[in-house]
């Protein structure tokens, strides 16, 4: 049994109060000289025995209280048996992402974790987690070893990518509160670790890595676009050595083409495939009996737009004259089918179509509000409240009331756009020295990092800095997140929340007309993650990775059906593999070590809030105050017969 | 309870006990207890003429002076000073148990003597003769009965010898003391009968057979009557110095009853013969006391 108060056991002293008030209570036997003795001889007499058992009951009744009392506040509880064991722990992490799906890289990397099971100290607790994208205790520590590499021996390699920092937080939970070893068994792949990915482990967990080898020379289809007319796959060599590929084209699992490609090392090169896609998916694949199995072959889905649309509202929709860039940017990228479609339109056909083909854009660019009457907004606000993404540029088309009512009373956006032309707000109420609040050039600087739309800038986010806003809207909201300020410390880039969608607020344009953002290489990473990043709150994608899968598909690579009832029914999608996992790029033992943040006292922590959770479960206190409630009640009845 | 009923303000017999001698203490409680009677109900007894009175429906037809009557046709009676020759015997127990006082308060000896000190002095001042024997299991002191006004005097300084010594035995002494009296009068018992109560009844009875009134006056301590101790306590006889341990929440209930009946039966036994009994609580007035003895010595004269 532990305390979590432990100092409230020293009041179990407080159960000698009874026997030190009894001896310096106690005073020497009374005799009184008494005439009328012969009247008392013939009175029962109680036998001092029994009223000195009595008295002795009642005594340890007392103390028996106190020292329950003192308990109680102590809040006593029973150890998991995890927290109980005291002994070292020793978790293998055995990575099963596909890169060792090459012959042979599997069977390896489980005898390694064996070896690891092994060769665990003697008496130590050996527990197995399994991971790629995702980790999973396949055996929780146990001083029985059979059962871990019995752990081993079932599991088998999967199509996820390696994803470390997974691996160690479940290697990190099952270890608990103990000291242990967790044994890494990977092959070493650059890109298991995120960009920024750190990861925090206690001080007493040692972390080995037993490293599986590279993986063989190895061919990969990493990307598959069906064109109208034909079908361009991306083929990658990731051997050293000049290869030639072979690759095949299916349609509905019919072998319908097939072609060679000359690679030299390390390259990627696009094949066409030239046969018309009709049919529902297409799977391109490529001959590599020898490298790694699971990225030979790629889906595609056959029919549906290739790439997610994306609604610029603009003032008069005409996205080649007021969005040019935005167009642009969007139409290109390194999205999953290679970017978005934009679809323009204006506030006055907005107000005039409604909402009802709202709902199949993957995300909406708000540049003007211009002729945006009742009706648009409603619907604006209404496939924002559904879960939808909107990208609001503040820019000079921007009326900052109609944004508030796009955006819905629990945003508590406040803007203040500057007058269009004059650059005054109010040159009414200002004098001439005043400087105009809006006018000034500024860069702009991420004030969260870490956050998804920073993601393709992250560790080089001064790239951002590079841009020069000369104007720029007040923006400002209690509910909304600061992710990026102005060098003259007002906000630059908000995200509100609005039912179940988002909103991203830029307080300037996307047009080059405030700023020169459209002209530096930062801004079509920024549209594209901040689009990315608006519609993942929606389904619309029609190719996912095998992590991303949505709810209901298997995370295995293929064609899957998918039920989306706001886009009208079921839709077919395509899983692939994440085509990084390919990427033979190995980093060293110590590089991995380096990723890793060391914590101190975190051991204690952890132990201090399992404790916690612990007696939180147990609340063995109230049963000890219960007793003590029911001793106090004897204690009554006892004293009131010795009395 | 008598003194219950009356509304007198007597001398608390803790003042009693600060006072300076037994002749002051007995002169003050007599005084102050006469002076608070407004109409004495004991005159018409004394062989001096007062005065007379003219006859009023309830006056004794004795009184009635029938010379006057016929001389006046009217009825007068006749008024006489206190006087009387009554012999009175005080018989006072000395023996170990009547040691035992209360902390704060007279003991019981004490309360006897002060008792029979003013006893003395009130039948001295009414010209009763008044004796005084003092007993333990014998007789250890005696002083017979007289009228005499230095009589008081003798009694006093013997009773301010007295000390308390040995165990009880009241019948002996009674026995004795019924066989050497020889003329009628009062006789008054001061103790605490702790002692057999039958042979102590018969003794009483053997004055009332000799024809002389007896009053009892049962002297106990608060404790005797309440039994307050709440500790174990290992209790000593005062006369045997046997002891008994005793857990006084455990035998109180039993002491209780023993001490009621008791008092119980003196008061139902010596009732019923005749003989008058009071129990006297040492800490409640000793005037009380003297009241009992006064409306039984009217009745013996």
């Amino acid at each position: 049994m532990s305390f979590l108060a432990p100092l409230f056991l020293v009041g179990a002293a407080a159960a000698a109060l009874p026997i030190v008030l009894h001896l310096l209570k106690r005073e020497p036997e009374a005799r009184v000289k008494f005439a009328a003795v012969k009247l008392l001889k013939h009175a029962p007499v109680e036998h001092t025995e029994k009223r000195h058992l009595r008295e002795l009951l009642l005594l340890a009744l007392r103390i028996a209280a106190l020292v329950l009392l003192a308990l109680a506040f102590a809040r006593p509880f029973f150890p998991g048996r995890a927290a109980a064991a005291t002994g070292g722990v020793t978790i293998v992490a055995l990575d099963t992402s596909y890169s060792l799906s090459a012959p042979g890289q599997f069977a390896r990397a489980k005898q390694l974790a064996k070896d690891a099971i092994a060769g665990a100290p003697a008496g130590e607790a050996v527990g197995v987690v399994t991971f790629a994208d995702e980790a999973e205790i396949a055996a929780k520590p146990v001083a029985d070893r059979v059962l871990a590499a019995s752990a081993v021996d079932e599991a088998g390699v999967g199509f996820g990518a390696t994803r470390y920092r997974a691996a160690l937080s479940a290697a990190t939970q099952a270890i608990g509160s103990r000291s242990g070893t967790i044994v890494v068994v990977t092959d070493l792949q650059e890109n298991g670790w995120d960009a920024g990915d750190r990861v925090s482990v206690p001080d007493g967990i040692h972390i080995t890595v037993v490293d599986v080898g590279a993986p063989p020379p190895n061919l990969a289809v990493v990307a598959v676009r069906p064109q109208p007319d034909r079908v361009i796959a991306t083929v990658h060599n990731g051997s050293p050595n000049a290869r030639d590929a072979r690759v095949h084209l299916a349609i509905d699992n019919r072998p319908v083409g097939e072609t060679t490609v000359s690679l030299g090392p390390n390259q990627s090169s696009d094949v066409l495939l030239a046969a018309a896609p009709r049919g529902e998916m297409a799977a391109v694949s490529v001959d590599d009996p020898t490298g790694i199995q699971a990225d030979n072959v790629r889906y595609a889905v056959l029919g549906g737009p290739v790439k997610p649309t994306v609604l610029v509202v603009s003032g008069s929709g005409d996205l080649s004259r007021e969005a040019f860039y935005v167009q642009q940017g969007l139409a290109v990228g390194p999205g999953p089918s290679g970017g978005y479609q934009p679809v323009g339109t204006s506030g006055a056909q907005l107000s005039t179509q409604g909402g009802d083909r709202l709902a199949t854009h993957a995300a909406v660019l708000l540049l003007s509000t211009r002729g945006l009457e009742r009706r648009g907004r409603e619907a604006l606000a209404g496939y924002v409240r559904g879960g939808g993404g909107i990208l609001i540029a503040a820019g000079p088309d921007i009326d900052g009331e109609v944004v508030a009512d796009v955006l819905g009373g629990s945003s508590t956006l406040r803007m203040e756009v500057p007058e269009k032309g004059s650059g005054v707000f109010s040159s009414v109420f200002r004098s001439e020295k005043t400087p105009d609040p809006f006018s000034g050039t500024r860069a702009l600087a991420p004030a969260d990092v870490r956050h998804p739309v920073f993601q393709a800038f992250v560790p080089n986010t001064g790239s951002l800095g590079l841009v020069a806003f000369q104007r720029a809207a007040r923006i400002d909201g209690t509910a909304c997140q600061t992710l990026a300020r102005f060098t003259t410390g007002d906000a630059a880039l908000l995200e509100c929340p609005a039912g179940d969608g988002r909103a991203l607020v830029l307080a300037s344009d996307l047009d080059n007309r405030w700023n020169d953002f459209p002209l530096h290489a930062t801004f079509v990473p920024f549209l594209h993650e901040a689009v990315n990043y608006l519609s993942s709150a929606r389904a619309h994608a029609f190719e996912y990775l095998v992590a991303d899968a949505p709810r209901g598909v298997r995370k295995v690579p293929g064609i899957a059906t998918i039920n989306d009832d706001k886009l009208g029914g079921p839709r077919r999608v395509a899983v692939n593999v994440d085509p990084r996992e390919s990427d033979a790029a190995r980093m060293s033992v110590d590089d991995f070590q380096s990723a890793v943040t060391r914590l101190k006292d975190a051991g204690a922590s952890e132990a201090r809030v399992e404790a916690r959770e612990q007696e939180d479960r147990q609340h063995l206190w109230q049963f000890l105050m219960a007793a003590m409630v029911l001793i106090l009640m004897s204690e009554g009845v006892v004293a009131s017969r010795t009395a | 309870m008598p003194w219950a009923a009356t509304e007198r303000s007597f001398l608390d017999p803790a003042v009693v006990a600060r006072l300076g001698t037994l002749e002051l203490k007995a002169r003050t409680i007599v005084e102050g207890f006469l002076t608070g009677l407004h109409r004495s109900p004991f005159k018409g007894f004394s062989v001096e003429f007062a005065e007379y009175r003219q006859y009023i429906p309830g006056d004794d037809l004795s009184t009635i002076d029938w010379k006057v009557y016929a001389r006046s046709d009217r009825y007068y009676v006749k008024k006489f000073e206190e006087e009387t020759n009554l012999d009175c015997h005080i018989l006072l127990d000395v023996s170990g148990s009547m040691a035992y006082g209360s902390h704060h308060g007279l003991s019981k000896f004490e309360y006897g003597a002060c008792l029979a000190a003013s006893l003395g002095y009130l039948m001295n001042r009414q010209r009763d003769a008044v004796g005084l024997t003092a007993f333990d299991e014998d007789v250890v002191a005696m002083l017979p009965a007289s009228s005499r006004p230095g009589h008081l005097r003798s009694l006093l300084v013997t009773l301010d010898r007295l000390r308390t010594a040995h165990q009880t035995n009241v019948a002996k002494p009674l026995h004795q003391l019924a066989d050497t009296l020889t003329k009628r009068g009062l006789v008054v018992l001061i103790s605490d009968l702790l002692d057999d109560p039958a042979e102590i009844i018969r003794g009483l009875k053997h004055f009332q057979f000799r024809g002389i009134d007896v009053i009892v006056f049962h002297v106990l301590d608060p404790d005797e009557l309440e039994f307050p101790f709440d500790r174990a306590t290992r209790f000593e006889d005062l006369e045997t110095s046997e002891e008994v341990m005793a857990v006084p929440g455990a035998v109180r209930d039993h002491y209780l009853k023993q001490i009621g009946d008791l008092v119980e039966r003196y008061r139902r036994e010596l009732g019923a013969s005749g003989i008058d009994y009071q129990l006297l609580n040492t800490k409640h007035p000793l005037e009380l006391a003297l009241l009992s003895y006064l409306s039984t010595r009217a009745r013996a004269l």
